[in-house]
């Protein structure tokens, strides 16, 4: 996670921008409108919006890092959501069995794609664009098979508290947690903590960051990349069904809609919070922060009676200036990085001199 | 090299004629006939103008190895804005139809500058400017449906079947005809396809690469505006869902025709071909009375073997298609291959 010191400075600036940005806004708009702080309607609902986005992200994120993409989020999201469904609805199956062959269903379709990307040297953002068409096909027919009214509501003990409860639901004796905090969010915690473990810890990790930086250097290095490819897609897969499976927890209905809204938010999260689209840098806390801003944004407008279609034009205006962001930055990193070279060039020159 | 290269093109298009004759004849045989009633074949042809315009609109864009994820965008919000101006501001309605067409080059245009400027993926900017414009037209009509009695003229058009054919599928066929010509012998379209088939050597022949980039979104924002302007003319009226179902069929279109995702090369036939296609499987679903989602599912499959097959199809040197050079993100291949095993990965 580490790079050299000046940009490392930036991207520290950056999350620490947005930590300053989230405080400033929802201090902002609690005072104007006290509703906002209310645990029950507002900052719930939010907390559950981030805890499933932020995974969105990270389902972004991991692909992010090879510098490829993946526009089938929403599609890998809503089969991972599916599966689990209907493993509850014609199993019985507890909760973890549909929760983890959810996350295969997933995992299964990334891998697909990442088999025909790395080892088909077709595009990434052509092969997921398709695999997200066929899934959007493939859903809304698949539904229309198992389930009456394309929906299916399943009463899998356990399932409506991992997905509706709160932390003052969850007691110790007579100790109970706050209001407002929804159980999902530990679901997300978990997964950027794993996450992290895996690019911070392990060598994997840290493969899949020098394939995105520099892959014919990762090639040399004798790094397997087409294999550390179809890694990332098949992570990617697995986590985009996580986040499926958490909102058709959170709702408690399993729909073809699932997903539909992910794909703008999965790359706001990561771009916002400093992930560079090139590849070979990732931040979990920065896509988590980036996530919770828009989510704070939106949760605003929402309050102040500003329409769908309002918030959509915001959220595409926001795109479009992380992205110039994204590029400043690129390009104050590599003056960074010049600027850094050329010292140490002359402080050799000084030694040798001395 | 240019014999086999028209060969393979004529392979492509000669199998997806094919598949056109053979669909036909299903569907009028489950049909009986009716199929090719004059009526059928009118409705069929007045859906098939605005496949066709998308499908070249992306076309456009993929040729310089670009997307344009906004195309429904553009279309939808072009559409809309002539509408609520022609309507509520009392334009007349011959220049509702020009402007639809003017805002669907200019927000083709932005997204050319600002793909320039960001020097980032069209893809994720046009993402951005996607859920801009769709937001903008919902704003802008919300639930309402503006009724097209507001702009006969333009519908007379929309009505009119000179042959037997509608008159917008004839304009849909002169534009594909007209760019076909343009990307053989206009200098600006050569150096477009040249931008996309290598940016280096193409800037390396005095070849400014950011000035095929927004020429390629101006002209596909300016095909999303014909689009638009066929909406006005054909359909009953302008709402929000204008535009939101066409990002499939605008990729569809070109993909299974034949144009390389890399950029370089145009299929304007094959293009045109493989929207009739798509319509067929339409119609297809319509007749068997399944769900419309199977079109989704039978559509997205054949992209997405298309492009999986596309790769293993250009190994095949009899098959190659022009010059290609890998994607830009695709891992390297056989060559390095061979070093990473050979470095005991």
């Amino acid at each position: 996670m580490k790079r050299s010191t000046t940009i490392g400075g930036v991207v520290s600036d950056n999350r620490f921008g947005l930590v300053v940005l989230i405080a400033v806004i929802v201090i902002a708009i609690g005072a104007i409108k006290p509703m906002f702080y209310s645990p029950q309607f507002v900052v719930g609902p939010m907390l559950t919006s981030i805890a499933i986005f932020t995974v969105v992200g990270l389902a972004q994120m991991v692909v992010l890092s090879v510098g490829q993409m993946n526009l089938a989020v929403g599609g890998m999201a809503a089969v991972g959501a599916m599966v689990a469904g209907i493993v509850f609805q014609a199993f019985d199956a507890p909760l973890i069995v549909g929760l983890v062959v959810g996350l295969a269903a997933g995992g299964l379709i990334g891998a697909l794609c990442g088999v025909i990307i790395a080892y088909g040297g077709v595009n990434s953002f052509v092969v997921t664009l398709a695999m997200s068409f066929a899934l959007l096909g493939l859903v809304p027919t698949v539904y229309g098979w198992v389930s009456v009214g394309s929906a299916i509501t399943v009463q899998t003990p356990g399932l409506s508290d991992l997905g509706r409860s709160q932390l003052s639901d969850v007691c110790f004796g007579d100790t109970c947690g706050p209001d407002g905090i929804p159980v999902l969010l530990f679901v997300t915690l978990i997964a950027m903590l794993v996450i992290w473990f895996l690019f911070s810890k392990l060598r994997v990790g840290r493969e899949i960051l020098l394939t995105g930086s520099n892959d014919k250097a990762a090639l040399l290095s004798a790094i397997p990349v087409p294999r550390r490819i179809l890694t990332v897609h098949t992570l990617s897969g697995a986590l985009a069904a996580l986040a499926g499976f958490m909102l058709g927890a959170s709702t408690g209905s399993f729909t073809p809609a699932i997903g539909q809204e992910f794909m703008l938010q999965s790359f706001l999260g990561p771009i916002l919070g400093g992930t560079l689209l090139a590849g070979g840098f990732v931040s979990i806390v920065g896509t988590f922060l980036g996530i919770a801003l828009t989510v704070v944004i939106r949760q605003g407008l929402l309050l102040f009676g500003v329409g769908l279609e309002g918030l959509n034009i915001l959220l595409g205006l926001i795109l479009l200036i992380a992205l110039s962001a994204d590029r400043i930055r690129h390009v104050v990193g590599q003056r960074a990085r010049l600027q850094a070279t050329r010292r140490s060039d002359t402080m050799i020159a000084e030694e040798v001199t001395a | 090299m240019k014999a086999r290269l028209g060969a393979a093109l004529r392979t492509q298009n000669t199998s997806l004629a094919a598949v056109i004759i053979v669909g036909t004849i299903v569907l009028a045989i489950q049909s009986q006939g009716g199929f090719l009633a004059p009526i059928s074949i009118r409705t069929f042809f007045e859906f098939l103008a605005i496949p066709i315009i998308i499908g070249l609109a992306q076309m456009a864009t993929l040729a310089v190895g670009q997307m344009n994820l906004a195309v429904g965008a553009i279309g939808g919000f072009a559409s809309c804005a002539a509408a609520i101006l022609v309507a509520d501001a009392g334009l007349p309605g011959w220049l509702g139809g020009i402007l639809a067409i003017l805002i669907g080059l200019a927000a083709g245009l932005v997204n050319g500058l600002l793909v320039v400027l960001t020097q980032i993926n069209g893809f994720v900017v046009t993402l951005a400017t996607m859920t801009i414009l769709a937001g903008a037209q919902y704003a802008m009509v919300g639930t309402r449906t503006i009724q097209a009695s507001a702009w006969p003229e333009l519908q007379a058009i929309g009505t009119a079947y000179p042959l037997g054919v509608p008159l917008i599928f004839w304009l849909a066929l002169i534009i594909a005809i007209a760019l076909a010509f343009a990307y053989r012998h206009t200098l600006v379209a050569r150096q477009m396809l040249a931008s996309g088939g290598n940016p280096l050597a193409a800037r390396l022949s005095g070849i400014s690469n950011n000035r095929s980039l927004v020429a390629a979104h101006g002209l596909s924002g300016l095909l999303c505006g014909v689009a638009a302007f066929i909406v006005l003319c054909s359909l009953p009226g302008s709402n929000k869902s204008i535009g939101g179902d066409w990002l499939l069929s605008s990729f569809a279109a070109p993909i299974i025709g034949g144009v390389s995702l890399v950029g370089g090369t145009v299929a304007v036939l094959g293009t045109v071909l493989a929207a009739m296609v798509v319509r067929l499987v339409d119609s297809a679903r319509a007749a068997f009375q399944l769900d419309p989602s199977w079109v989704n599912l039978v559509i997205g499959a054949v992209v997405l073997g298309t492009v999986a097959l596309d790769r293993v199809r250009t190994r095949r040197p009899s098959a190659t298609r022009g010059r290609r050079r890998p994607p830009a993100d695709a891992p390297p291949t056989a060559a390095l291959r061979t070093v990473e095993r050979g470095a005991g990965a």
